[in-house]
């Protein structure tokens, strides 16, 4: 099994040596993932297995049983299939990607992530886990081009934040193995009742959240999301970062440690106040791939509440909607590649009436977008709606964040409204509306950006469509145990309801008298309709950037005054600024320097 | 064996004097000589290693014999833990005199730069391997010496000014340095360590032995540049020829600084709470301050220089933490695990400090440029350098799989693991600000837009590649040092020697009785 982690790492080293045939190189790249893809699955199905090896406790010279090193459970492999999947439907979509929108090497960096993602989701031991979870975060910062300036800052930012949370991460490792003395994750069961197990539990969410995206160590990922190319994003942020940021929360959560009331109420406060934040920063954005890269974030607000609540019934919803983000957020990341590729362009504004040039990519788009929007019968409503249904069951418990279920519940409803306000703004900026004159000539993308796109647009209705029937059941049932989704709810039966309606209502379409209506142009108040006149949609979400309490919010957000990145680093250059002060460069000070720090040393050792 | 411990010494010694001479016939040989001359110390290094853990090998120099109980005659002692320090001493000046046959074309008088760099690593090994005080002090001087030269050598307006408050500084610590030997000769009556180790708690007094272990902290401290010493090696580190840099800040604080204040408080001091203590808290002052200060640099070498001090830090913070649960009778161990760790981002920074000053050296000599602001975008028109430097980036900032991360997770385990939670926490926290100031690095040199100011691109000789290349795989597989095996023949018996403070004298003093 350990041929899915060393042979794309190794693939990926190669290629990297060898000079640059861009063609090739994908094509070796898709034949290896399509192995480790086949691979994933026949690990997934075969259920459990382990590699021990015994000498890991002998590196560090602590008397220390043999240690498995990989474990396959049905957790891991579930989320090694979907990295698999998606590896696959990227590699398929860059097979043809322009030169000039894709960082060098970009195949052997996507190889050797594929095969460190594997190597962190089934590590067993918490430092392997690192060693492969820290390679990651080098593998993401190499797939942003960074030839200019703001690019090369976003790729910083995402490299000094993730980075930074992988030394939380290392210091949580030490915690836990101080703790308990093993560093096995199958092995462990850390109760929080004391402060060093709050401490340990703390540290290791800090790296989930940092990874998935969680607020506040959420700043990487709009920065990134609007800098790396698309076929980046797609596969990094949106999905891939998601499933093993999520994997280690659920590890956390479900396996590793056991929770007391007060961290559930504070996840579950981190979890919806991230929901509402990052889709509020969405809904004013132009640049669709910033937008998009909000909507990464909020969407994790619903993962994080979801696991938070810890009944069966949420982890199954967290998961489920991890899987279904996966998903539609690729494939949306995507769609902006394409028409990235196509236009050029990355601001809504300049775009528009793309949905007659670009058919495929428009109905995939739509398709998309309704799902992260949570409409039925796509993949989103179902597991926003487990997770509804999590926080109602949840609200039956006793306890402090019991109490308040209406006010979480409240969020997350509140949470998906607006993010069907912010993806109007997208499909109608970017697909409807009058076709502008500069984008006359755009032509769909070729078969192999769109075949992935059609191929993951499916598996948003399937997963939609079939839901409580046979995706939930047959996918984490063997995660979490059985367990029985609360309320009258079916997710065919409900499709089956709205296909009926949409049928009946092309009927009516198609014998009534409304056809014979009325063809015009837009109404302006008497004025001949030119060429150049149109409404922007983003105009009209400047209104609610304007609006009164929320324009001096947004203001500052503008400003960065609540990114955790910029927090630290204006004070740290603010200790930097009073060092430099007193290193002046002069000869005297510095031998007073010197003789202070000897008569310090000497009172301090003298006084002891 | 045995006859061959005073050739690390006699051979760049004797090749610092026969290069001026050859030096006017033959350009050529001239260059490849200390190359070869460092090439031929590391092998015999490297073939030692069998012979390391077998006790230590004591070389008497002219075979004095002792007078009465002192020991007059001065012993050479190649033991593990200096022969790990030697080989990292030789491998890196083969590296960097192969790196300056390219880059050092440039200057005028190559001959003299030659002589000074042998000279230089004489003194190193001198003091690696001296068994006394007075001779530490002098091969002390004798690198010293030619490091102020060699700090100097551009002999622009920078250069000198750099290299004189080198010298200013650098005098001071020596002269604390030789008040210190004068008051263990004082009391003792030997310079011998091993011998003066069992006189020191017998004659001295409680305050004169204080007194004394501040001078040495002091002392060597500044020649390690811990905080608040260091104020020389920014100005130093940043001025000298790069291949100079990369000597200085990848080894020579590390043999005339940490090695010695180690050797001396494992083996010729009685561990006491309050030094390791001390220690402790100028290893995490230094991590702190250095660390603190590389963030608000624009000077590509002078970043690098202040992460030295950081780095450093690291280092001495987990000798430190060794000391103290010596010290204080914890598990033997943990202690092993911290000196473990100290010892192997020793070998790390000696690796990746290298490295980077050799990659600055590259961009110096293609771009003539040194301000980061002025820099950028090179990673088109260099990739070779570009990913030596991202190794070396990576390294620093602990990274993995790249090697410093091994070593500052070591240190920060033995941290927790002695429960000092507020030393793991700091360092833990630091390894952030490195990264931080690292990315910046790689940022404003090799990514973003290049700028206008990059002029001229001269091509970089396949001498000052090679280098970087070696030293940018070590980067990367150096982590093996963790698996048992490895670190059974490299490091063990370095970590052994000064575990066992008291087997040192033991064994000197048995040769000499």
């Amino acid at each position: 099994m350990d041929v899915v982690i060393w042979l794309p790492i190794v693939a990926g080293l190669i290629l990297l040596v060898i000079p640059n045939l861009r063609a090739i190189k994908g094509i070796i790249g898709l034949l290896i993932t399509a192995i480790v893809f086949y691979q994933l699955i026949m690990i997934y199905l075969a259920g459990s297995a382990s590699i021990q090896i015994s000498y890991l406790g002998r590196i560090l010279d602590l008397d220390i049983d043999p240690m498995t090193l990989f474990r396959v459970d049905a957790l891991s492999g579930l989320i090694g299939v979907f990295v698999g999947f998606f590896t696959l439907m990227v590699i398929i979509y860059t097979l043809r990607g322009r030169k000039d929108h894709l960082p060098q090497n970009y195949h052997p960096y996507l190889l050797m992530t594929l095969g460190a993602s594997a190597g962190a989701i089934f590590a067993d031991n918490l430092i392997l886990f690192l060693i492969f979870w820290g390679f990651l975060a080098i593998t993401l910062y190499l797939l942003i081009p960074s030839h200019d300036d703001e690019s090369a800052a976003a790729a910083n930012k995402s490299l000094i934040i993730i980075g930074g949370s992988d030394v939380i991460i290392l210091v949580g490792i030490v915690l836990v193995w101080k703790i308990a003395g093993t560093l096995s994750m199958n092995e462990l069961s850390i109760g929080t009742g004391s402060g060093i197990g709050i401490l340990a539990f703390l540290t290791l969410l800090i790296g989930s959240f940092a990874k998935a995206g969680a607020f506040p160590f959420h700043s990487w990922i709009p920065d990134f999301a609007k800098s790396a190319p698309p076929a980046s994003s797609a596969y990094l942020p949106a999905s891939l970062d998601k499933l093993l940021g999520i994997y280690l929360m659920v590890r956390l959560c479900n396996e590793v440690f056991i929770l007391n009331q007060w961290l559930t109420l504070a996840i579950l406060i981190i979890g919806t106040s991230t929901i509402i934040i990052a889709v509020m920063m969405a809904l004013v954005q132009h640049d669709y791939k910033k937008l998009l890269g909000y909507h990464a974030v909020s969407q994790v607000g619903y993962m994080v509440t979801g696991i938070g609540l810890g009944t069966v019934l949420g982890m199954v919803g967290g998961l489920f909607h991890m899987v279904n983000h996966a998903l539609y957020k690729s494939g949306l990341f995507l769609v902006a590649g394409s028409i990235e590729h196509r236009t050029g362009e990355s601001k809504i504004e300049k775009l528009g009436g793309l949905s007659r040039n670009m058919p495929v990519t428009f109905i995939t788009a739509l398709v998309f977008a309704l799902a992260i929007s949570g409409i039925p019968p796509f993949n989103g409503f179902a597991s926003k709606w487990i997770i509804y249904q999590a926080i109602v069951d949840f609200g039956r418990g006793t306890g402090i964040s019991n109490e308040l279920w209406l006010i979480w519940l409240a969020l997350a409803v509140i949470g998906s409204a607006l993010t069907l306000a912010s993806f109007v703004k997208f499909i109608s900026g970017i697909f409807l509306g009058r076709e502008k004159k500069e984008l006359k000539d755009i032509r769909e993308s070729g078969p192999l950006m769109w075949v992935p796109l059609a191929i993951i647009a499916l598996l948003c209705v399937g997963f939609g469509i079939f839901a409580t029937q046979y995706v939930v059941p047959f996918l984490f049932s063997p995660v979490l145990g059985e367990f029985q989704l609360v309320g009258l709810w079916s997710s065919s039966f409900i499709s089956m309801l709205i296909i009926v309606s949409i049928v009946l209502g092309l009927l009516i379409y198609g014998l009534g008298t409304v056809r014979s209506f009325r063809k015009d142009d837009s109404f302006i108040g008497g004025e001949n309709l030119q060429d150049s006149t149109g409404f922007e949609v983003t105009g009209f979400y400047n209104t609610i950037h304007d609006s009164k309490p929320l324009s001096g919010i947004y203001d500052k957000a503008d400003k960065k005054w609540f990114d955790l990145y910029n927090i630290g680093k204006g004070g740290v250059l603010q200790f930097t600024s009073i060092l430099k002060r007193v290193h002046s460069g002069l000869l005297q000070t510095y031998i007073i320097w010197f003789i202070l720090g000897l008569v310090i040393m000497l009172i301090f050792l003298l006084l002891i | 064996m045995e006859q061959l411990v005073p050739v690390f010494i006699i051979l760049p010694l004797v090749s610092a004097f026969i290069i001026p001479v050859t030096g006017r016939f033959s350009q050529n040989f001239t260059r490849g000589l200390s190359s070869i001359v460092f090439l031929i110390l590391t092998v015999l290094c490297v073939a030692s290693i069998g012979l390391w853990d077998r006790g230590m090998i004591i070389y008497t120099v002219g075979g004095w014999k002792p007078v009465g109980d002192i020991p007059i005659g001065i012993d050479l002692i190649f033991d593990g833990f200096s022969a790990f320090i030697l080989g990292i001493i030789n491998f890196i000046a083969l590296l960097s005199s192969f790196y300056s046959i390219g880059y050092i074309k440039k200057y005028t008088s190559e001959n003299n730069f030659y002589t000074l760099l042998c000279l230089m690593i004489a003194g190193m090994n001198g003091v690696v391997l001296s068994g006394d005080l007075f001779n530490i002090y002098v091969f002390l001087e004798i690198a010293s010496i030619a490091s102020y030269a060699l700090v100097a050598f551009g002999v622009e307006k920078e250069e000198l000014e750099a290299s004189f408050k080198y010298q200013v500084l650098g005098g001071l610590g020596s002269l604390i340095i030789l008040i210190g030997v004068g008051l263990v000769y004082w009391i003792t009556g030997t310079l011998n360590i091993a011998d003066s180790s069992n006189l020191l708690i017998t004659k001295f007094d409680n305050k004169f032995y204080i007194v004394t272990q501040i001078l040495f902290i002091a002392g060597f401290g500044l020649k390690a540049a811990i905080v608040p010493f260091h104020t020389w090696l920014p100005d130093a580190h940043s001025s000298a020829p790069s291949p100079i840099s990369s000597l200085l800040s990848g080894v020579l604080i590390k043999a005339v600084g940490i090695y010695v204040l180690i050797r001396l408080f494992f083996h010729m001091f009685d561990l006491t709470y309050e030094v390791s203590l001390l220690f402790t808290l100028l290893g995490v002052l230094s991590m702190i301050v250095g660390g603190i200060l590389a963030i608000g640099q624009s000077d590509y070498k002078r970043l690098l220089a202040y992460s030295s001090i950081s780095q450093v830090g690291y280092i001495i913070t987990g000798v430190g933490l060794g000391m103290l649960i010596i010290a204080t009778g914890g598990d033997g161990s943990i202690a092993a695990l911290a000196i473990f760790g100290g010892l192997f981002h020793l070998l790390n920074h000696a690796i990746f400090k290298s490295l980077m000053f050799m990659t600055a050296g590259v961009v110096e000599h293609s771009t003539n440029l040194r301000d980061l602001r002025m820099l950028g975008g090179l990673s088109r028109k260099m990739p070779l350098t570009t990913n030596a430097s991202f190794a070396g980036s990576m390294s620093i900032s602990g990274l993995p799989p790249f090697s410093g991360f091994f070593s500052k997770l070591i240190i920060i385990i033995a941290a927790f693991q002695a429960q000092y939670y507020v030393v793991g926490a700091i360092a833990a926290l630091m390894s952030i600000i490195t990264l931080a100031y690292f990315l910046k690095f790689h940022k404003d040199t090799f990514l973003s837009k290049a700028r206008s100011e990059v002029r001229q691109f001269l091509p970089v000789p396949v001498t000052m590649k090679v280098p970087l290349v070696i030293l940018g795989i070590l980067c990367v597989v150096l982590g093996v040092f963790l698996v048992p095996q490895m670190k059974e023949i490299f490091m063990d018996p370095a970590i052994n020697v000064i575990i066992d403070t008291d087997q040192y004298s033991e064994i000197i003093l048995n040769v000499n009785r």
